[in-house]
Parts: structure tokens; C-alpha cells; sequence
């Protein structure tokens, strides 16, 4: 296992990272420190209003709030870039084009078939 | 929800200290809901900024780290690692267990891909060259084989049917009066 690759995309298990065994100062203990007090602070909040009897309404996420509002408030911090440019180009502009040539040159070319009689039509009901 | 507004609407009108149109048109909103500054927002670029936006999100600033400021519409929201809700702990006693989050703990981007009924990053317990060379090794065998066995076809050797009284002749509509061609389905 002294070889082991992680897979693209994924991660390695926490048994076989180094900074597990290796790196563990005290600027780290520090900063687990400082991260448990808000995870206990949000707990706490959370806490409190889940246990409260006389709360009626829904325990809103403020969390949940702002992720919302991110995902789609995303116009007013969009720049025309080069690359948002090509990626809108790519998947906006040209599939339309693309799809209209192939599917009009498509059904020309059986068009032509059918008028010449070429081709079998097994299901045709209307000629 | 909508009473609670027309009757709020209805109040101002009948206290109403303004006249007219203004006095409808109220400027100030309810103070319930989410207040602006704890909306997202901008990409911050002095220090103070991110140390609100750290606050903000609940995180501490040296863990904020926006996404960079190229222009694809994140704003200030933070670039957390793309982990899968499949690695945190199945036995932490988590606010919500079956997304594995906590309430209030900053959300990923694409949290809705990283749920448990979806993309998954934990490790994998073989590695990929491993995993590719049983997959594509055994794709390959057997696509090989049924090859081999279009080229060189194997089977129980199989003749026409032979019919009696010369092919069926008077069965299929031949001549009482005429007398059939002799069929042999035999050599001796």
C-alpha cells in the first residue's frame, strides 16, 4: 500500500496522509481551537431555538439563505472575459446553429429520398 | 402572508403622517427576514472586507478564501474544498444526519452534487490504475473473444429438411395423374 494512487477527483484516506502524523503544531491546535468555537456557537444556536416550547415557525438557515442568493444573484458579478465569453459562446450560441444545420441537412437529404423512392417507409399511413 | 401585508398596507394608509401617493409607498421595509449585510456579496479586496466576509459566512479568516475575482458571477462566496458528503463522519451527531451538515455551517457551491445520492470523492480502495486495468482488461478480453468467435463460428452441423413422398408432391398440389421427378435423400 506504500504505492497507493488516489483515484482522479478524489481524496486519500485520512490513514494515509502524512500531515496527520508529521505537522501538528501549535498554529494548528490554535486554529482548531478558534473553528470548535464557532461550530459550538452555532450548535448553541441552533440548540436553543430547536428546544424552545414556545416556538411556532420554521428554524430558518441563514446559511442556506446566502447559498441560495449566491447561485442565483450571479449576474451582478459577471465580467465578459475572455473565457466566460468562449464558454457562453460554446454552449449558448453555437449548439443552435450547429443543431440547425444538421438536422435541416438531415431531413433534406431523406426528403429527397422520399420523393425519388428510395428509401422503405414500413409505417407511412399517409400516402 | 398576503393578509398580514394588506393589513399592514391598510394601517399606514389610515395613520398615515405623508399625503397622497407617498404615504403609501412606504420606504422602509419589515424587519423580519434576512437584513443586507449578511446577504452575499461582492469580491472583497482589503483585508477588512475578508475579515467581515469571514464573519459573515462563520468561518475563520484564515479558512475564507473567495473564489478568484474572474468574472463567472461568484462574488465573495468562499471556495471550499470540493468534498463529497459521503467522507464526513457517519457517526458525528450531525443537526441535520442525512445531508451530514450542521445548522449554519457555510454551504459548498454545489452542494446539491455533493449529497449523498451523488457525486461521491471519497477514497477509492484500489487505485485507479488498478481500477482501469480489471475494467478495461476484462471490456477488452471479452470483446476480443466474441470476435474470435464471429471470424470462427463453432455449432452442430445442420442440413435442409427432407421431406418423404418425393419432396410432398401431391401434399403441395402436384398431378395425381403425372408421375413425379424421384427425390433421394440418400446415397448408398
Amino acid at each position: 500500500m506504500a504505492d497507493y494512487q488516489e483515484a482522479p477527483l478524489a481524496t486519500r484516506p485520512k490513514t494515509l496522509d502524512p500531515n496527520e502524523y508529521f505537522s501538528v503544531s501549535l498554529e494548528q491546535r490554535r486554529s482548531e481551537q478558534s473553528r470548535a468555537a464557532l461550530r459550538a456557537n452555532l450548535k448553541r444556536q441552533y440548540q436553543m431555538q430547536l428546544n424552545n416550547p414556545l416556538r411556532r415557525e420554521l428554524i430558518e438557515d441563514p446559511a442556506l439563505t446566502r447559498w441560495v442568493y449566491a447561485r442565483t444573484h450571479t449576474y451582478p458579478h459577471f465580467n465578459a472575459t475572455s473565457k466566460t465569453s468562449l464558454l457562453g459562446a460554446m454552449f449558448g450560441v453555437a449548439p443552435l446553429f450547429i443543431l440547425y444545420y444538421v438536422f435541416k441537412t438531415d431531413r433534406d437529404r431523406k426528403e429527397g429520398q422520399i420523393k425519388a423512392g428510395t428509401v422503405e417507409r414500413k409505417f407511412c399511413m399517409s400516402s | 402572508m398576503a393578509g398580514v401585508g394588506f393589513r399592514r398596507w391598510a394601517q399606514a394608509l389610515c395613520r398615515g403622517n405623508g399625503s397622497g401617493i407617498s404615504a403609501l409607498v412606504s420606504g422602509c421595509r419589515a424587519a423580519s427576514g434576512v437584513s443586507k449585510g449578511s446577504l452575499p456579496g461582492p469580491y472583497p479586496t482589503t483585508p477588512e472586507e475578508k475579515a467581515a466576509a469571514a464573519k459573515k459566512y462563520n468561518m475563520t479568516v484564515e479558512d475564507y478564501e473567495p473564489y478568484p475575482n474572474k468574472g463567472e458571477g461568484y462574488g465573495d462566496y468562499p471556495n471550499l474544498p470540493e468534498r463529497s458528503q459521503h467522507e464526513r463522519d457517519p457517526w458525528y451527531q450531525w443537526d441535520h444526519p442525512d445531508l451530514r451538515r450542521n445548522w449554519g455551517e457555510p454551504i459548498h457551491w454545489d452542494f446539491d452534487m455533493y449529497i449523498r445520492n451523488r457525486v461521491d470523492t471519497s477514497p477509492s480502495p484500489v487505485s485507479w490504475s488498478s481500477m482501469c486495468k480489471q475494467l478495461f482488461g476484462f471490456i477488452g478480453f471479452m470483446l476480443f473473444m466474441f470476435y474470435l468467435g464471429e471470424k470462427f463460428p463453432s455449432y452442430q452441423p445442420v442440413a435442409a429438411k427432407q421431406y418423404p413422398y418425393n419432396d410432398l408432391y401431391l401434399e403441395k398440389g402436384g398431378d395425381p395423374e403425372k408421375e413425379p421427378e424421384e427425390v433421394k435423400h440418400y446415397e448408398i
